[in-house]
This record gives C-alpha cells, structure tokens and sequence, in this order.
C-alpha cells in the first residue's frame, strides 16, 4: 500500500464519530481536497507536457493576481461600517 | 434611468458575491457573454481542430468530484477524539486494541471496485469481493451501484462470519468510493475509522502519455 508503515492509520485518517462514516468521509474528502492531495493524483495520472505545464502555472498565475485583486475590491464595497450597504439601489 | 442602471450595478454585485463561493470570484458578466450563433451545428456538437486534437467545444466528462470536496466541512470540538493521536492505537474498541482490528480495503479505480478484508496487519486476506464477482460486467463494474452491492454483500459475509468492527481503508479516487462506504453502513458493519491510501507522488516516475479521445 502507498503508505509508510509507521503512518498508517495516523495519517489522512478520521476516525467516525456516533457511527457517522458519511460525515467522516465527508470531511476526509474535504481535507484531501484542501491540502491538494486528489489535484495532484489527478493530474499525474497521465504525462503533462512541458508547453501544457507553462500554460497551466501562467494561468494560475493570472488567476491568482485576478481573485486578489476583485476580493479586495469586493471586500471594499461591503465593508460594514456604512449605514447603507448599497447606496443608491433603493 | 440612472436609477434603474444603479440598481443593475448594484443586482450585479450581489450576484458577484453569491458567486464568490470557492476560491475566487468571477463577476457576471465575464461568465455569461452571450454571441449570436451563426453557424448551422449545434453548439454541444461543434468540434473544431487544434493541432492534431479534436476539441469539443463542450467539456468534457470531468473527473468524479467527491461528495465534501468542494465544501467546508467545519468540525465542532467533540468531546470524542476526531483525528488519531499516540494513544489511538491502544484504545479499545469492541473489546479490541484499535491496532489489533481487521481492515478492510477498497481500491476503487475508474472501471471496477476491489474489495478485500485482512487481519490486523494487512498480510492474510479473509475475504475478497470486486464488483466483478458481484455480477457486473464491463462498464457498469465501474459504477458506485456496482460498489455499494458488492459492500452490501460482503457486508453481510463478514457478520455472518463475526467480522463486526472493523477499520477501512480506501484507495484511487473512483465511482465505487462513496458507494462502498455507503454499502458497508447498509449491511451494518461497525466502521471505526476511514483512511485514505491513494498513492499520489510529489516526483513521479513518467507516467503514461495523454489519451487521445
């Protein structure tokens, strides 16, 4: 199996709480996710071409510059301390 | 009007913040431009020539996307332990030391689901069903029915055999994943922890070259 010995079972493990696998499996699934475990499963499966690597870390690259930016600008525009959240939609 | 186009800019907004749900937020109007179609083909079946690939301008079958995997699950602070820690190993459960517990191991892959219980260390294997066995052939072994039959079955198989608690352990990201787990809580085996074991490297050999559909 692909874990070390001494990992397993302490390692990417949850345990289930009041016989609740559903949520277990629910929040084990989540985590894999988070940490990028099931990304890089999924993209080593098959062989990435140097020009498809490029172009895949230059979009990210765009992407991550864009999502900074517009939550920012969001974070700007609903910020709390106004009395009318939206001024002029009424 | 400058009334109205205000509360467009604004309904804009609140749709940008609805969409804001994973990592980043994409505004609206970016998502939904819409062209008027010339063409004669419809759009699901236009395909068009890049290089030597044929694209369809429609995605794609994406991969199996797991129930949890795009959501926050936030854990409350339990008075139960929800994560193994050093003691972990010798805690009890149904008279049992958590490390002396059988196993059972689920290696779900894109076309079929094995299932396979073996005793504490992983060596002797007791009992083995895929959901090849089970009565299902070609693509239908790779569904999560096939897996939650083939878990229901041999389920059942391990409490008439008095394989009561056990710990799981599932491997590879397919159908069969979520169905055998869902199995195993149908035939009502007492599933004390769920680990994931999919082989993934950081600095793989060369895996195997891009299918070409």
């Amino acid at each position: 199996m692909g874990m070390f010995k001494h990992a397993q079972f302490l390692s990417r493990t949850v345990m289930v709480q009041n016989n609740n696998v559903e949520k277990a499996n629910r929040l084990l699934n989540s985590i894999l996710s988070k940490e990028g475990i099931f990304e890089q499963y999924r993209r080593t499966r098959y062989y990435e071409k140097p020009t498809q690597t490029r172009r895949r870390i230059n979009y990210e690259k765009c992407k991550a510059i864009y999502c900074e930016d517009m939550t920012r600008k969001i974070q700007f525009i609903l910020r709390k301390n106004r009395e009318n959240p939206f001024p002029g939609s009424e | 009007m400058i009334l109205s186009t205000l509360q467009f800019a604004a309904g804009s907004l609140t749709k940008s913040m609805i969409v804001s749900s994973k990592h980043c937020t994409i505004l609206p109007y970016l998502k939904h431009t819409s062209f008027r179609d010339i063409h004669i083909t419809s759009n699901i079946m236009k395909q068009f020539r890049m290089g030597n690939q044929k694209i369809r301008v429609v995605e794609e079958k994406r991969d199996v996307i797991m129930p949890g995997e795009d959501t926050i699950t936030i854990s409350e602070s339990d008075s139960k332990k929800l994560f193994p820690d050093a003691s972990t190993p010798y805690q009890m459960f149904d008279g049992k030391a958590y490390n002396q517990l059988d196993i059972v191991n689920v290696k779900s892959t894109p076309n079929n689901t094995i299932m396979s219980l073996t005793d504490y260390r992983g060596r002797k294997g007791i009992m083995l069903r895929s959901a090849g066995v089970e009565g299902f052939k070609n693509t239908r072994k790779g569904t999560n029915i096939a897996a939650q039959q083939t878990a229901v079955t041999l389920g059942r198989r391990m409490l008439e055999n008095g394989f009561r608690t056990v710990r799981l352990r599932i491997q590879g990201i397919g159908p069969g994943r979520m169905g055998a787990i869902k199995g195993f809580q149908l035939a009502g085996v007492n599933i004390v922890s769920i680990t994931d074991d999919t082989r993934v490297s950081y600095n793989p050999p060369r895996p195997r070259k891009q299918r070409r559909i």
